[in-house]
C-alpha cells in the first residue's frame, strides 16, 4: 500500500515544479520579447521623443525622485479613495432601498441602469458647471463613475437574501432595523465587494479623465503636461504608476473577497 | 394571453416611472437657476431642435462610424488573438499576466501619447475605442480558454480530429460565450473611449456637441446631448446583453 504512494509523491512534486519552471520561463521570455519589439520598432519608425523601454529606464530614477510625481499620485489616489468611500455609503443605501422596497425599485431601477450604461465622460462638462474647474469636479466624477456599479450589485444582493432568513428574524420578533443590519446588510456584502471591484476601475478612469478635462493636478494632468512638452518617457513612468494602481486595486479587492468571505464565490459582477 | 401580463405591467411601470421622473425634473427645475439645471421641457425642446436641424443625424453617424470601426477591430483581434492563445498553451501562459495588467490599466492615460503621435482625425479616435474595448474582449476570451479542459482536446485528437475540427467543434464553441461577455464589457468601455476621444483628440460627433453646448452656456442643449448619449448607451448595452445571453446558452449546453 505504501510503496506506490511513496513512488507517486516525488513524481508529482517533480512534475509540479517543472510546470512552475516552464511557466516562469515563458512569462519572462514573453516580457523580454514585448520590450524588445517595442524598443526596436520605436527606434526604427517613430520620432525620437516617443517613449521606449531603454529611455524610460534611463529617466526613471530622476522622475521617481521628482516630488511633483508623488504629489500628483497622492492627489489622484486620494480623490479615488475618497470618492469610493462616498460611493460605498451612497451606493449601499440606495442599493438596499432598491433591493428591499418595491416602490423604490419600480421608480429608480430604470434610472439607475440608464445612468450605469451612460459613458461617464459625458457628464464631465455638466460637473464642471456645478463645481468649476476644481478638485471637487474630479471627486464628483469619481463618485458618479463608481456609485452605479455599487447600487446595481448591492440591490442584486439585497434581493437575493434567502426568504428563510427574513422569516427566522421575524419569528424571533427582530425589529426592522435588526433585519436590515443583521440579515440583509451582511448577506449583501459579497455583492458589495463585487460591485466595488468594478467601481474601483471605473473610479480610476473617471479621475484621470477629469484631470485631463479640467486640468486638475494629478497623475492624469502630469501625463498630459509631460507629453505636451515631448517628455514622453517621463510621462510613461506616470502611466506605469497608474497601471500599478489599477492592478493593486483589482488584486486587493479580489484577494480581499477571498480572505473575508472564503465561502463565497461570485466571480462575475454585474457590469 | 396571460403570458404577456408580466411584460405589459413592466412596461406600464417604466412609463409611470418615466412620467414621474419628468414631472419631478420639471418641478425641481422651476425652483432652480436655469444656468445650472435646464427644465424637462427645455431639454426636450433642445433635442427636438437637434432632430429637425439634422444635427442629431450628422453627429450620430459620425460618432457611430468611429465607434463601430474601433469596436469591430477590437472584436476581430480580441477574439482572434484569444482563440490563438487558447490553442497555444505556452503562449497563453507567457502573455496572460501582461494582458491582465493592460486590462486593469486605465487606457485613458494613453490618449495624450496618441494625440502627439497620430494627431487629429478619424484613425486616432478609432484607435482609442479599439484600445478601450480590445483588452476586455481578449481578457474574457482567455478566461474561456483557461476553462477549456485539456482532456477535451485529447478526446478530439483521439477521434482523429484535424486542426480545423478542433477549432470548429471544441475551441470556438467553448470560448465564444466568454468572448461575448467581453464584447458586452467592450461595448461599455468603448463608448467611454469614444466620448473621451471626441473630447480630447479632435472634437467631432456627440462629444463635440456636448462640449460646444457647455462652451456656449446652452444648458438645455447640454442636458439634451447628454440624454442622447445616455439613450445610445442604453441601446448599445442592451444589444451587448442580448448577444451575451444568446451565446450563454452554449455555455450551459457544454458544461
Amino acid at each position: 500500500m505504501s510503496a506506490p504512494e511513496l513512488s507517486l509523491a516525488p513524481a508529482r512534486a517533480r512534475g509540479w515544479r517543472a510546470w512552475i519552471g516552464a511557466d516562469a520561463a515563458a512569462r519572462i521570455a514573453a516580457g523580454v520579447a514585448i520590450f524588445l519589439v517595442w524598443e526596436v520598432s520605436v527606434r526604427l519608425w517613430a520620432p525620437a521623443f516617443v517613449a521606449r523601454p531603454s529611455r524610460i529606464i534611463a529617466v526613471m530614477p530622476a522622475t521617481l525622485a521628482d516630488p511633483a510625481l508623488w504629489h500628483a499620485a497622492g492627489a489622484t489616489l486620494g480623490a479615488v479613495l475618497q470618492g469610493l468611500a462616498i460611493a460605498i455609503v451612497l451606493g449601499t443605501t440606495i442599493g438596499l432601498a432598491i433591493g428591499r422596497v418595491p416602490v423604490m425599485e419600480r421608480f429608480l431601477q430604470l434610472y439607475v441602469s440608464g445612468l450605469f450604461a451612460m459613458p461617464m465622460v459625458a457628464i464631465l462638462p455638466l460637473l464642471t458647471i456645478y463645481f468649476g474647474y476644481t478638485g471637487q469636479a474630479r471627486l464628483a466624477t469619481v463618485v458618479f463613475a463608481a456609485v452605479f456599479a455599487i447600487i446595481i450589485n448591492v440591490s442584486d444582493g439585497a434581493r437575493a437574501v434567502p426568504p428563510e432568513y427574513i422569516e427566522v428574524s421575524r419569528s424571533f420578533r427582530g425589529s426592522g432595523w435588526s433585519r436590515l443590519f443583521d440579515v440583509v446588510l451582511p448577506s449583501s456584502v459579497p455583492y458589495l465587494l463585487a460591485g466595488l471591484k468594478l467601481a474601483a476601475g471605473r473610479a480610476l478612469i473617471g479621475a484621470v479623465i477629469a484631470e485631463f478635462y479640467a486640468s486638475i493636478p494629478g497623475l492624469g494632468f502630469y501625463i498630459l503636461y509631460n507629453t505636451r512638452t515631448f517628455k514622453h518617457s517621463e510621462a510613461f513612468v506616470a502611466v506605469a504608476m497608474l497601471a500599478i494602481l489599477g492592478v493593486l486595486l483589482e488584486l486587493l479587492l479580489s484577494k480581499g473577497t477571498k480572505k473575508l468571505l472564503p465561502w463565497y464565490r461570485r466571480d462575475e459582477a454585474r457590469d | 394571453m396571460p403570458r404577456n401580463h408580466p411584460r405589459l405591467s413592466r412596461y406600464a411601470t417604466y412609463i409611470v416611472a418615466l412620467a414621474a421622473g419628468a414631472l419631478l425634473w420639471q418641478a425641481v427645475a422651476s425652483q432652480t437657476n436655469p444656468a445650472f439645471l435646464a427644465s424637462f421641457t427645455a431639454t426636450m425642446g433642445a433635442i427636438y431642435d437637434f432632430i429637425i436641424t439634422g444635427t442629431l443625424f450628422r453627429v450620430l453617424s459620425s460618432s457611430l462610424l468611429v465607434f463601430f470601426t474601433g469596436l469591430g477591430a477590437a472584436i476581430v483581434f480580441g477574439i482572434g488573438v484569444g482563440l490563438l492563445l487558447a490553442r497555444v498553451r505556452l503562449l497563453r501562459i507567457g502573455l496572460e499576466s501582461y494582458i491582465m495588467v493592460l486590462y486593469a490599466t486605465p487606457m485613458v492615460a494613453l490618449i495624450p501619447f496618441i494625440m502627439s503621435m497620430m494627431g487629429f482625425g478619424f484613425a486616432p479616435k478609432a484607435l482609442v475605442v479599439f484600445l478601450f474595448a480590445f483588452f476586455s474582449i481578449l481578457y474574457n476570451t482567455i478566461e474561456g480558454a483557461r476553462s477549456l479542459k485539456p482532456e477535451m482536446l485529447e478526446v478530439a485528437r483521439s477521434f482523429r480530429s484535424g486542426e480545423w475540427g478542433v477549432w470548429r467543434d471544441v475551441l470556438i464553441p467553448y470560448t465564444l460565450p466568454y468572448a461575448m461577455t467581453g464584447v458586452r464589457q467592450g461595448i461599455g468601455r468603448g463608448l467611454v473611449g469614444l466620448v473621451a476621444g471626441e473630447f480630447f483628440l479632435s472634437g467631432t460627433g456627440i462629444g463635440l456637441l456636448i462640449m460646444q453646448s457647455e462652451r456656449d452656456f446652452d444648458v438645455p442643449g447640454l442636458y439634451g446631448s447628454i440624454l442622447i448619449i445616455t439613450i445610445l448607451g442604453v441601446l448599445l448595452m442592451s444589444i451587448g446583453r442580448m448577444l451575451e445571453n444568446r451565446f450563454a446558452a452554449w455555455r450551459g449546453l457544454n458544461r
